[in-house]
């Protein structure tokens, strides 16, 4: 009996892929031959979009491109404009920018627990997970106005203050999702089902890595210390204490615990900055936005994001709109080389299992 | 040390340094000598291309392309440099840094699709994300996209009012 | 269980049975699919509505097509819609497929799904809370009630231009017309 080649299509309608995105495998049997990744099932042309609106109308449409975390593309986009422009950010919103960008993360990891969890089969801690990201989400109501797409961070600033009472609110969610990371540990890190099924599956090492532009958890779980908020810090992480969490492996297994470890980090980080919050306004004036030119240049900002390194590039002519706008996102490298690489030799029922570890975004890659 | 590098990047080859803030530096260099200014740099310990870019001066005639690195390394990770080359919008013809940089395979493939820029030396040139043919590539600034939503999308008649 | 149901019930079991037990394939079409896991997981809990996630499109009567759509996105969903068995429901979730929404200037997204497959209902927000989905599908209940739910009768009976309106869009095609394509001449 001889096996031949066959060309199948993980495609975008399928159990396993969280978003719309597209591999076409060639497998033999059960294992895995080449792979070819398959974007541009999301491509709206982002980057041309926003060269036709001008520097506040393009406040709302930045937070599209990347859903699960809509709060570092805001983030980025304003420190470019306010690097451009030469506006200068009041110490109480650099510490409210830092408490959303934390909160987003908590959530963004949250969500990606849910994934994995579901993927592996553990649904209890997936309904938890979930659960723990909505009562997050009810905060970003209370005080950006919106679940999911708050339009909030703008150059100069934040929009608005915090209301009255959030402080006691933010706290209790934050203590109730600290005392629940115990049990998360029992049902499913600690699991030795958990440890079976991911350890030295998808496994990359450190020099490759390297080589193929990986940031993030990728490099994290190789055991290299490297995040942007303690290489350049930007809003106030400067005048926070926290950790890095590291691992060895370079596997599933380690990229999972990473996120974990950076959940408990999160949560120390947003309550150190509800308790040193000093008082004062919470933006700058800008312009009148109607006749806001801004003088010509181009730089090169960056943010770490819960996947890696978020970066954006952008050009300025002199005029009421962007030249040119590049977003340079984390899950680019990660969803189109390294995972080709990584998938080959796997076997098919461990593709969903690896897409997910590698945290890779669709939106981000097509925007 | 920063200094060095700088004195030696404006003297060996033939570009001019710029320094935009205290981390990030701008490279322009001539178009024959990029290769030569990457191999160098990724010898001095700038091992991480974070990105390749391109824009359209559609004026002066001349897409620009672009060129960001990074490192790893402990002693040179804060800074961040920007390369930048010009060549001709009538030709857009450049060589690939696959052999430097592994990772610069898809950013050049979606250059060509986006701009049409040709990279020579590339292995798999073929579309990213889009999927139909388009006269003039739509990341350029002759592509009108509302005059195209309208042309395509506006032309086709709903269902509806049919029997 | 009151009185008026049992003979509902009895009368046609069919509709009742589907009107209960919606099942929505699992597809993840655009941004609006980061609400779609709050209502499946025990906070929102779509299972009271009778509503889970179908793993396959031959075992879904669902469509729920959460955020805009592009050009390659609209040959997957014509291709899932297709093979789902009849009676099928679709519903547009989100502004970008009534009128194009954010991306109405986008050279790869189309502006009104309503032209290329038949749509029952739309929610509109950007992004639309969860509750409006459950709105949504009593409000399917009471149509499929009164019967005004068909969105497949018209796909088989106007055939010929939702597939004119797909080549124009897409292109050559490769899959063959699922349905007769006749063109009712005038007056008839």
């Amino acid at each position: 009996m001889t096996e031949r080649e066959l060309e199948m299509y993980f495609g975008p309608q399928h159990m396993g892929m969280v978003g719309n995105f597209g591999i076409t495998l060639t497998v033999k049997g059960d294992r895995i031959l080449k792979a070819k990744a398959n974007p541009g099932y999301l491509h709206r042309g982002f980057e041309k979009l926003m060269e036709l609106r001008t520097w506040t109308q393009n406040s709302p449409l930045v937070c599209r491109v990347n859903v699960m975390e809509p709060h570092s593309m805001e983030m980025v986009y304003s420190m470019a404009v306010e690097k451009l422009a030469g506006i200068k950010v009041p110490m109480r919103a650099k510490y409210i920018r830092t408490l959303t960008l934390e909160l987003s993360r908590l959530a963004s990891h949250l969500f990606g627990c849910w994934a994995y969890a579901n993927m592996l089969g553990f649904d209890t801690v997936a309904q938890w997970a979930m659960y723990h990201r909505d009562l997050i989400l009810d905060l970003f109501e209370d005080f950006t106005g919106g679940r999911v797409y708050p339009i909030y961070i703008w150059p100069g600033g934040v929009r608005r203050d915090l209301p009255d009472g959030f402080k006691e609110k933010a706290l209790n969610v934050l203590h109730e999702i600290r005392s629940k990371i115990s049990d998360y540990d029992a049902t499913f890190f600690n699991n030795k089902l958990f440890y079976d099924r991911a350890k030295g599956i998808g496994k990359i090492s450190q020099e490759e890595a390297k080589n193929l532009g990986g940031t993030g958890q990728i490099l994290r779980g190789n055991g290299v210390e490297s995040d942007i908020r303690k290489i350049e810090p930007y809003a106030a992480y400067d005048k926070i204490d926290f950790e890095i969490p590291t691992r060895e492996g370079g596997d599933a297994y380690s990229r999972v615990w990473i996120i974990r470890d950076e959940m408990i980090q999160s949560v120390h980080i947003a309550m150190k900055c509800l308790e040193q919050m000093p008082e004062g306004s919470v933006y700058n004036k800008v312009p009148n936005p109607f006749k806001w030119k801004i003088p010509k240049g181009e730089t090169y900002v960056r943010v770490e994001s819960s996947r890696g390194e978020l970066g954006l590039y952008m050009v300025s002519n002199g005029g009421d709109k962007p030249y040119r706008v590049h977003f340079r996102t984390p899950s680019y490298p990660h969803g189109l080389t390294i995972l080709e690489k990584i998938l080959v030799g796997e076997n098919i029922a461990d593709v969903g299992n690896i897409m997910i570890s590698l945290y890779v975004t669709p939106p981000e890659i097509d925007r | 040390m920063n200094k060095s590098l700088k004195k030696k990047l404006e003297s060996d080859f033939d570009s001019s340094v710029e320094i935009l803030e205290k981390n990030g530096w701008t490279i322009t260099a001539n178009k024959n000598q990029v290769l030569d200014i990457l191999r160098f740099l990724k010898g001095e310990g700038f091992d991480y291309l974070a990105l390749i870019s391109c824009v359209d001066w559609i004026e002066k005639g001349e897409f620009e392309l672009i060129y960001i690195l990074s490192s790893y390394l402990a002693d040179k990770e804060k800074m961040h440099l920007i390369l930048k080359t010009r060549i001709p919008r009538k030709k857009p013809d450049f060589e690939t840094t696959i052999h430097i940089f592994e990772n610069a395979e898809p950013y050049e493939r979606e250059l060509h699709e986006l701009f049409g820029v040709n990279f020579n030396g590339h292995p798999r040139l073929e579309p990213l994300f889009l999927d139909r043919n388009y006269k003039t590539p739509p990341f350029r600034k002759d592509f009108d996209t509302r005059k195209y939503v309208e042309e395509t999308f506006g032309s086709i008649k709903s269902v509806e009012g049919k029997k | 269980m009151d009185r008026n149901q049992i003979t509902k019930w009895i009368k046609n079991p069919k509709k009742m049975g589907s009107k209960y037990s919606l099942w929505a394939i699992y597809f993840c079409t655009g941004c609006g699919i980061i609400e779609i896991p709050p209502i499946l997981t025990s906070r929102w809990d779509a299972e009271r509505f009778g509503i889970k996630p179908a793993p396959s499109p031959r075992q879904a009567n669902l469509f729920l097509i959460t955020g805009y759509v592009t050009l390659k996105t609209l040959k997957a969903v014509v291709r899932t819609y297709e093979q789902m068995p009849d009676p099928k429901y679709t519903v547009g979730f989100g502004s970008c497929p009534i009128n194009g929404g954010m991306y109405w200037d986008s050279y790869n997204t189309i502006k009104k799904l309503d032209k290329y497959i038949p749509i029952d209902g739309w929610i509109a927000g950007c992004m639309p809370r969860p509750e409006s989905i459950f709105i949504a599908v009593t409000h399917l209940w009471t149509m499929i009630d009164k019967g005004i739910a068909d969105g497949y009768e018209k796909y088989k009976e106007k055939y010929f231009y939702y597939r004119k309106n797909q080549e124009k869009a897409l292109g050559e095609l490769d899959w063959p017309p699922l349905h007769p394509m006749k063109k009712k001449e005038e007056g008839q």
